[in-house]
């Protein structure tokens, strides 16, 4: 029994450093992620980052007095290098005869600049490139029609209506599309399709393209995509719509359109994800987009990127891939409880060793001593039993035990042992009176 | 600064060793001491029996033969207990003896 007690004992250190380990475990196991993918998606990080691609252009916007000046003059200021446009007269009709004055600058101002621009305070509405700011609020496309009108021709007649509504407290007028599609020509269209048999990346006079994007093969593994880039449309004109064009030339090819900041898709299951991906870019990307002079390559690894995303996200119903099981995920949520469970082990295995030490009374054992060896000494005139013998032996080794301090379990045992002993003696010599339990029952005086 | 990291790691680790090493150490001498004096305590009882009995028990000197040679061999705490048990199974057969 105190042999199990003891194993126990001993047990208890396993428990700790099973609970620690425990611990330690479920401490390090703590990077869980909310990526519902196909595996890891390979795309880059997130691409648009301030400054350092290239998005802001060298323009010197004159000085918040010159820009002002400019403004009491003219209701309607277009910096040089503005690419933002509209229909004139829909939004003066719109504007009617309220004190609404529209500062047009350039893309690509640093915050400085954009600062400056803040303080001309005679300016309600600021166009940076194609992005629109009011007074209170700002306004940006939501829908494909609207991205594609304000990115490929920086058509911005719809958002300004609205911003103009906004201004005059008026409920905003419902979207006007002016973008308008007409077929390429065959001269149009010829250079292009010569361009993308032969090195599959067409790059139109004027758009900031330069080499075939890198992240291509990741978007669309399983054929090599063609690459038609334009430059920003004139607004107003019909658009040539060389996505459909090119489809019926190069069928089941992958096709990426690009006009201005505009990219679209054209190919197979084009119907099934260019919306989303189109959403997935310019919802989240279309204010900086409109705002800075980003170099096509950019807007167009965004692009790609996204196509990656949406191929590996697992939007479309398809069955998952096939993934190992992982025992860590599984086993996450116990290991609290085991560690619980150890640690209550642990506490109880340990009561015992804590309360332990402290209990029985100390003076006990001197006292028995004492009065066990007053018995041997008042019998031992008496008797010549061995017994005595062995019990004055006995009583010797407690006498050296206590001096050594030795364990109370020993001197308990001597003791019961003399006791015994002696109790043999008192009754080889007839005498009940010597007997321990009764020489002592009524402790010593 | 990793050294210092490094320093305090090792100090921890040391400082928790000795905490829980030096009790140990010293509760194990205390069994050892406790476990001779007990064996001493038995083998002095089963001389005394052996005296009080006027034959020869060949079994029980044998066993306090070997006793006896336990303790003057020394050892840790299962030779002590070994010792302990020769010398009671030595006097409980010169007791029957008598």
């Amino acid at each position: 029994m105190t042999r199990v007690v003891a194993q126990l004992h001993r047990l208890r250190w396993a428990f700790l450093a099973t609970a620690v380990v425990l611990l330690v475990v479920f401490l390090l196991a703590q990077r869980q992620t909310v990526d519902v993918s196909y595996a890891q998606s390979p795309s880059g990080e997130d691409s648009v980052t301030e400054g350092s691609a290239g998005e802001l252009t060298d323009t010197d916007l004159p000085s918040v007095a010159e820009m002002t000046a400019m403004l009491d003059e003219d209701p309607v200021v277009r910096l040089p290098g503005s690419i933002a446009d509209w229909d004139e007269q829909l939004v003066t009709e719109a504007i009617g005869d309220a004190d609404i004055r529209v500062l047009v600058t350039p893309p690509g101002l640093t915050e400085k600049q954009q600062d400056q621009l803040r303080e001309v305070e005679n300016a309600t509405i600021l166009v940076v490139g194609t992005e629109i700011t009011g007074t209170m609020y700002g306004v940006s496309a939501d829908d494909v029609a609207g991205w594609r009108a304000q990115f490929a021709t920086g058509d911005v007649t719809s958002l300004l209506l609205t911003l103009v509504a906004s201004e005059k407290d008026e409920d905003s007028p419902p979207d006007i599309d002016l973008f308008r599609w007409r077929a390429p020509t065959a001269a149009e269209l010829a250079p292009v399709v010569a361009d993308l048999r032969a090195d599959r990346l067409h790059v139109a006079d004027g758009a900031t393209l330069e080499s075939m994007p890198d992240r291509a093969a990741t978007a669309f593994p399983d054929q090599e995509p063609l690459f038609a880039v334009f430059p920003q449309q004139p607004f107003g004109l019909p658009v040539p719509e060389y996505g459909a064009a090119l489809a019926e030339e190069f069928p089941d090819t992958p096709i990426v359109v690009m006009y201005g900041n505009w990219a679209e898709y054209h190919g197979p299951d084009a119907e099934s994800f260019s919306d989303v991906v189109a959403a997935g870019v310019y919802s989240r990307f279309g204010d900086r987009i409109a705002g800075y002079a980003y170099p096509q390559a950019n807007v167009l690894g965004v692009y790609l990127d996204q196509v990656t995303d949406v191929r590996y996200a697992g939007l479309f119903d398809r069955p998952l891939p096939y993934q190992p099981f992982d025992p860590l995920r599984v086993a996450l949520p116990v290991l609290p409880w085991l560690f619980a469970l150890c640690v209550l082990v642990f506490l109880g295995l340990s009561v015992r060793s804590v309360l332990g030490p402290g209990g029985g009374p100390p003076r006990r054992a001197p006292a028995r001593l004492a009065g066990l060896t007053t018995l041997a000494i008042e019998m031992s005139g008496l008797s010549r039993d061995p017994a005595l013998v062995r019990a004055l032996s006995k009583l010797e080794a407690v006498r050296r035990a206590l001096a050594e301090d030795l364990s109370q379990r020993l001197v308990r045992r001597l003791l019961d042992e003399a006791e015994s002993e002696l109790d043999t003696a008192a009754r080889e010599l007839g005498r009940a009176d010597y007997r321990p339990a009764n020489y002592l029952a009524g402790g010593i005086a | 600064m990793i050294w210092v990291w490094v320093v305090g790691i090792v100090l921890l680790v040391v400082a928790g060793f000795a905490a829980a090493y030096l009790p140990r150490a010293r509760a194990r001498a205390l069994r050892q001491r406790t476990a001779w004096s007990a064996a001493r305590a038995a083998i002095a009882s089963a001389a005394i029996s052996r005296d009080a009995v006027p034959d020869d028990v060949p079994e029980a000197g044998d066993l306090f033969a070997r006793a006896e040679l336990l303790v003057a061999n020394g050892g840790g705490v299962a030779a002590a207990e070994e010792a302990a048990d020769c010398a009671e199974r030595a006097d409980r057969l010169w007791r029957e003896a008598r």
